[in-house]
């Protein structure tokens, strides 16, 4: 017999909030492109650093948050340690979020404050999972990739936290050296190989897939959780050995972790081209979009190719794997709750019967055309086409507050 | 005394919502008897290790055997060899799914 957690679904009045902020982080995110213009198109601008903050803090991270307390127990296979914590993660990450996004856009003072606020919600979350894990006696991919992904968030807050210091005025550091590193262990080190990690679990769940090797995930971990460690230790050992073989391996990892997908889709019983399955397909062209343009990048040099290649990687690749995640998990959460008693008593929805078809439908294509339209912005710094862009994502993020808010209260 | 066939229709109420084929013609049920004193037995397995309702499907399961008439207890055998794959489920199914 297998054994089985007792704490499969924490209560969904503990996760709902964390993907009500998301969704609506996800828009005031695309209403701030509104206010950027073509001459903030530089990696360090503070409007720039703003707007990632508020995608990345705001968006991506309290979504993933929220579905990490949901998804832990099941991959994990044990109960949370404490999951009463989640209570207290949201409203620190969103309190904390927004301190320093107006930090960043004209009220320095507010950073360290802001930092620190959002540095105790990622310690009670990392501590919390860090104490689950210890809990299970052998160790997975997953739950290896899980544990590698918030070993890296817990130094990259802390990271963070000491050049919002020095951005601040509090503390003298060099914020450019730290830059990299503090970019590396959050956005590579913790969101993708989270990603990486629950992509072993999740995508074989949803499309059935089955007899796929899992050896090509396991390189694709491992070079980019090398390639992450390189590029730390070349923040603070300046060797331009260190950052390039970092970035390379970085890049090829990422190569892998494509491959590996296509293995998964390719072995999937359930062809079915839903929402979720059209989700991701846009989300991993982002990612090798990105990828092109981060080679094109190191071959010539031009910001506009870097910042265009984050925009992908974000906007595109994260943005896409979580919304298409959200239209599986909330459905999920909400049956369990709402609807499980009612079995055999009386007719129920089947999960996909919860997805909004028009709205879910709008929110891709939207967002879909503004992510492209803006990635070609950024490549040709174009004013008029970043307020074009940022007109459909704006549409893009309604129709999603407007999904989210459908599934929640589907009756 | 049930048969398996009977034991198999009663199991076959179970839907999976997700899917939303029930679990016998997705081939999850590997077997399932019953003794004279209404003891029932069922083996079965889930499309992937990591599905969030494990509990809730054997409850299910279970839930569906007593409601036969005369059935006391029902043992759920969770178990993860063979491996489901998509060729266990009926042919009805995987045209189902296979269409995109």
């Amino acid at each position: 017999m297998f054994p089985i957690s007792q704490d499969f679904a924490p209560p969904f009045k503990l996760i709902s909030p964390f993907f009500i902020l998301g969704s609506l982080f996800y828009l005031l995110s695309a209403i701030y492109i509104f206010f950027i213009s073509a001459e903030n198109l530089f990696v360090l601008d503070t409007k720039i650093v703003g707007f990632v903050h508020l995608f990345l803090l705001g968006f991506i991270m309290m979504t993933i948050f929220g579905a990490m307390a949901q998804l832990v127990p099941v991959v994990l296979e044990v109960g949370h340690f404490g999951v009463e914590l989640f209570y207290a993660i949201w409203p620190l990450l969103g309190i904390g979020t927004i301190m320093m996004v107006f930090g960043f856009v004209g009220y320095p003072m507010l950073l360290p404050f802001g930092g620190v606020v959002v540095l105790i919600a990622m310690m009670i979350f990392v501590m919390e999972i860090f104490l689950t894990i210890k809990k299970i006696k052998k160790f997975n991919l997953v739950m290896k990739s899980i544990l590698i992904s918030n070993t890296f968030l817990f130094f990259g807050v802390i990271l963070g936290l000491v050049m919002a210091l020095g951005y601040s005025g509090l503390i003298t550091v060099d914020i450019n050296m730290l830059l990299r590193g503090h970019l590396f262990l959050v956005i590579i080190g913790y969101i993708v190989i989270t990603i990486m990690g629950l992509s072993l679990v999740l995508l074989p769940m949803f499309g059935l897939s089955h007899g796929f090797s899992h050896k090509p995930l396991e390189r694709a971990v491992l070079m980019v959780g090398t390639a992450v460690i390189l590029v730390v230790a070349s923040s603070f050992y300046p060797l331009p050995i260190l950052e390039y073989s970092g970035y390379v391996l970085a890049i090829l990892g990422l190569c892998i972790y494509f491959y590996f997908i296509n293995t998964i889709y390719k072995t999937r019983a359930r062809k079915e081209i839903d929402i979720y399955a059209k989700s991701l397909m846009f989300s991993y062209f982002s990612l090798i979009a990105s990828l092109i343009l981060a080679l094109l990048y190191f071959l010539f040099g031009a910001q506009e190719l870097l910042l265009s290649s984050g925009w992908m990687m974000f906007f595109g690749f994260f943005a896409f794997v979580v919304t298409g995640h959200v239209y599986k998990i909330i459905p999920f959460l909400v049956w369990f709750e709402r609807f499980s008693p009612l079995v055999g008593k009386q007719r129920v929805p089947m999960l996909a019967d919860m997805v909004p078809k028009k709205s879910s439908s709008a929110q891709l294509l939207f967002g879909a055309i503004g992510v492209v339209i803006i990635a070609v912005a950024i490549l040709l710094q174009d004013e008029k086409l970043i307020k074009a862009g940022a007109s459909f994502l704006l549409i893009s993020t309604l129709a999603f507050v407007k999904s989210v808010f459908f599934m929640i209260n589907y009756k | 005394m049930y048969s398996k066939e009977e034991l198999f229709l009663a199991i076959s109420t179970v839907i999976d919502p997700e899917v939303g084929f029930n679990l016998v013609e997705m081939g999850l049920i590997y077997d399932a008897s019953c003794d004279v004193d209404g003891n029932a037995y069922v083996k079965m397995t889930l499309s992937t290790k990591a599905c969030p309702m494990h509990q809730l499907i054997q409850q299910w399961v279970k839930e569906a055997v007593l409601k036969m008439a005369n059935i006391k207890s029902v043992e759920i055998d969770l178990v993860w060899e063979p491996e489901w794959n998509i060729t266990m489920a009926d042919e009805h199914v995987k045209q189902a799914l296979s269409r995109g």
